[in-house]
């Protein structure tokens, strides 16, 4: 039986074989759920859904498509709303 | 719409959201494509047409023409100040002469704060031995005390 605190579903867990061939449960932190479109709320490729130590070790273009609103629209809804940027302009 | 001397917007890739000029056309698909660099930071290459969304303007220039003679056309037609391109040079320039004036003003007045709080910490552990002193001397007291108990 593990600790009364690991009873909870809060944390992750994880079945591993360790060196000497038993099989332990390890507990671990669950992810934050994957970013989505802003526009269309589909899931977004590319960008990093990691808790925020993880993150902050990360450089900048492993946690974001270096594209024009990357990160936060998927490429054709950023496609969309730069054509009609295009057009307004000019 | 495409064609040679013709602006556009890129739409795909790193590049997108920055404008460019159509310099030849190569096939149905493909175009050669500039900012120039120096300019909108969009390098010479080929590019597909799907990915670029032509504007109204135009620029005069011949097919194949050099980054130079662009930059000549872009200052021709007015269109660096029109589409607020400008030169980055002058605006990298703005911004970091503006910090350091800021950092020159703090650093004077920051010295005197600093004095002053370090002085104020300096009395303090003088209260605190002063205080400590007393504790010190009924330490001494005590054993004496519990020395003539016993």
């Amino acid at each position: 039986m593990p600790r009364p605190s690991l009873r909870s579903r809060t944390l992750r867990r994880i079945k591993k074989r360790i060196p000497g061939g038993a099989s332990v449960t390890h507990y671990l932190r669950r992810k934050p759920s994957p970013a989505r479109c802003a526009v269309c709320g589909r899931p977004l490729h590319g960008v990093a859904s990691e808790r925020a130590a993880k993150m902050k070790k990360m450089a900048k273009s492993m946690k974001v498509p270096s594209r024009m609103f990357g990160g936060n629209l998927c490429p054709s809804c950023a496609r969309e709303r730069l054509k009609e940027m295009a057009r307004k302009n000019v | 719409m495409i064609e040679v001397g013709r602006l556009c917007l890129k739409i795909a890739g790193r590049e997108s959201g920055r404008y460019c000029v159509v310099v030849k056309k190569m096939d149905e698909n493909f175009v050669m494509v500039t900012g120039p660099m120096e300019l909108t930071s969009v390098k010479r290459r080929r590019c597909n047409i799907d990915h670029l969304e032509p504007v109204m303007e135009t620029l005069n220039i011949k097919s194949d023409a050099p980054d130079s003679e662009i930059l000549k056309a872009y200052q021709r037609a007015n269109l660096i100040t029109k589409l607020g391109l400008g030169p980055r040079k002058a605006k990298a320039a703005k911004v970091e002469k503006k910090p350091v004036e800021k950092k020159a003003e703090p650093r004077k007045e920051k010295p005197p704060e600093g004095k002053a709080e370090k002085r104020e910490p300096k009395k303090k552990p003088e209260s605190g031995k002063a205080v400590k002193r007393p504790a010190a001397k009924k330490a001494a007291k005590k054993p004496a005390s519990k020395r003539a108990k016993k």
